[in-house]
């Protein structure tokens, strides 16, 4: 079984892309299905390999220090879910979601090892559903870019939007933070 | 306005006048639509609905209270507990005392009630035979001993000894019952308040000139909470004249030190309706001044006891301000901060600062200023309409609202900014260490806002009457 363009372009972050480059794309994608609670990416591991996912839903949780009744514990909080919707998933998810699920036709994950060989995973990525997934590697797709460049630009672009959204939403959380700190602090 | 200064011409006058006339009737026009009759209904049923279900509820939790009284009554008095358990037995041999001996006792009925009213017509029944065994028993209890019956068996007078013994007990048990209740509310003082009644209260710490004309403008707005909670040192004799003008208030004294948190908590602090604490000057000379780190002190304290008590702090050295403010107290009251304004208004605008002594002098006689709830039908609705309410109705002046606002809010100021989790984060986090995410209300005022300025349910009017 493999991958075709069609489900390739369905990725936002391929979207810009003509038919024939994703075809290309979708050659070196290695196509993984797994079970529900499978971990798909662990937080704080480096990748070179961006995970794109064709049906079913994902979680997308990070370890954080709280404060519980018996202390500070290390609790995993879900962030996210992320769910297809062309395909839809085949099953349901194995848990009532407690934070928003954003549906798209097909979602690529990790999309920061497209130009970083030892990106840093921040977050955790769990299968909520049966998932059906493929695998892109940094140096088949830098080979590829590397061939034809004009695929660089769209896709960058998009890598770089992400980026740069990241970046403004960690500015306001580190002033959501101060503020809360501050705030703390004169009561 | 002075006449003088009307130097327009007649024809001019009439027109701008006719203009006038033509706006009122305007206004008057909007008021009529806003249905005052239909208006006033709906306030009214509302009302009345809410006071019926607060009537309802305050009985049930009366009978609730008491039961709950009586248990813990029951099981703190040792006393009382023996007493109801021998009674119980009392009443256990009687029944036994009736069954065993019921002949002797039914015949002792019909020789002693002879004609007179009897449960069982003609013939006395069980009940006549028990009454009359219980009767005997309390007789014999209670050392009357009319001796008019009296067991005959073996078995009877078993039976009562072991009663006429239970007596003995029960006798000096209740006897010491009631002692005991009586020397426990010696010991613990009178000044132990009831708390049923104090809900919504006004709590004044410190002994101050200024009390007794503050009791006097509350005394007079019939809208206001009766009860007032008076804490200082000074001499009781002293308060109590004081106060002893005052018909519709109800005014306790507490002689303690109102830096204490067991003496406020005493007060019901956490049920109050406002705690305003006064520089205080009992057992002071004449000549000497209020320590107002008593002030800062208290207001810290009530704070600390519950972040939602509305206090009224009333310094007299604006050094303190700041401090009062990180006590986080709901409103300071420094009265010299008004002095200057009101010596140099009698220079640029004569006029005002008579204005003000009227308006406050005018008080007592549910004149002058005054802060009036909105009927509900009319929030949503804008200035000028509601102004129009107020003139054509009441006949008030609409000057203004006066706004609770909630101070800063954390949440609001995140709003949707960054990302979700680190802002459930924060909430969760500050929540379950006890820090309130929003700072205590506050009452803003708006003066004269323009026409289409819109009300909501936080407004009330301030009118002049």
């Amino acid at each position: 079984m493999s991958v075709n363009a069609e489900q390739i372009q369905k990725i936002n972050h391929f979207s810009k892309l003509p038919e024939d480059m994703c075809g290309k794309i979708a050659d070196v994608v290695e196509l993984k299905k797994c079970n529900p609670k499978t971990r798909l990416l662990k937080e704080g591991d480096t990748g070179d390999t961006m995970v794109l996912v064709f049906q079913g839903q994902v979680e997308v949780s990070k370890n954080m220090m709280v404060k519980a009744a018996s202390g500070f514990t290390m609790s995993r909080k879900s962030i996210i879910r992320l769910e297809t919707t062309d395909p839809p998933p085949a099953t349901d998810p194995i848990t009532e979601p407690t934070v928003a699920v954003v549906q798209a036709p097909a979602f690529g994950i990790g999309e920061f090892s497209l130009v970083l060989d030892d990106a840093i995973r921040t977050a955790h990525v769990h299968a909520m559903t049966h998932v059906e997934y493929g695998i892109l590697k940094l140096d088949d797709f830098s080979k590829i870019v590397e061939e034809n460049p004009s695929i660089g630009g769209p896709v960058y672009f998009e890598v770089a939007k992400a980026a740069v959204n990241n970046l403004a939403t960690a500015s306001q959380d580190i002033s959501n933070l101060t503020q809360a700190f501050f705030f703390a602090l004169t009561r | 306005m002075q006449p003088e200064e009307l130097t327009q011409s007649p024809e001019e006058e009439t027109t701008s006048f006719d203009k006038l006339e033509e706006s009122i009737q305007a206004n008057k026009v909007l008021y009529d639509r806003l249905h005052q009759s239909l208006i006033d209904e709906v306030v009214a049923t509302v009302e009345d609905e809410d006071e019926v279900q607060h009537y309802k509820d305050q009985q049930k939790t009366v009978a609730w209270d008491y039961l709950k009284k009586l248990k813990h009554f029951y099981q703190a008095n040792d006393l009382f507990r023996y007493a109801v358990w021998s009674l119980g037995l009392m009443l256990i041999s009687t029944a036994i005392l009736t069954i065993v001996e019921y002949d002797l006792f039914k015949g002792d009925v019909i020789s002693d009630i002879g004609n007179t009213f009897q449960f069982g017509e003609g013939d006395p029944n069980w009940v006549d035979t028990f009454f009359h065994t219980f009767w005997w028993s309390v007789v014999t209890f209670t050392t009357v001993g009319y001796g008019d019956v009296s067991p005959v068996t073996h078995l009877g007078k078993l039976l009562t000894i072991i009663i006429m013994l239970l007596n003995f007990g029960i006798v000096t048990l209740l006897g010491g019952a009631v002692a005991s209740v009586l020397v426990a509310a010696r010991l613990k003082g009178d000044d132990k308040l009831d708390e049923n009644k104090f809900h919504g209260h006004i709590i004044i710490a410190g002994w101050n000139p200024a009390v007794q004309s503050t009791l006097r403008l509350i005394e007079a707005d019939r809208d206001a909470n009766p009860v007032v909670i008076l804490i200082n040192e000074t001499e009781a004799e002293i308060v109590k004249r004081a106060v002893s003008g005052f018909e519709r208030l109800d005014v306790t004294h507490l002689s303690e030190n109102f830096t204490q948190e067991a003496v406020l908590k005493d007060a019901f602090i956490e049920e109050c309706g406002t705690f305003m604490i006064m520089p205080d000057y009992s057992g002071l000379l004449p000549n000497e001044q209020p320590d107002e780190d008593k002030t800062v002190l208290t207001s810290l304290t009530a704070k600390s006891i519950s972040d939602s008590i509305q206090v009224v702090a009333y310094i007299l050295d604006e050094e303190y301000i700041s401090h009062l403010k990180r006590a986080n107290v709901n409103e300071i009251v420094f009265p010299d901060e008004h002095i200057p304004h009101m010596l140099a208004k009698h220079v640029t605008d004569p006029g005002v600062p008579q204005l003000f002594d009227e308006l406050i002098t005018q008080e007592g006689q549910d004149k002058g200023i005054q802060v009036v709830t909105i009927p509900k039908g009319l929030t949503g609705l804008t200035h000028n309409k509601i102004s129009a309410y107020y003139k054509f109705k009441h006949q008030w002046l609409l000057v203004g609202y006066a706004i609770r606002k909630a101070g800063f809010s954390l949440e609001d100021q995140m709003g949707e900014s960054g990302s979700p989790l680190i802002r459930n984060m924060i909430t969760e986090q500050l929540d379950s260490a006890g820090i309130a995410l929003s700072s205590d209300e506050h009452v803003i005022v708006e003066i004269n806002p323009s026409d289409d300025y819109v009300i909501d349910d936080k407004h009330k009017a301030l009118v002049l009457r």
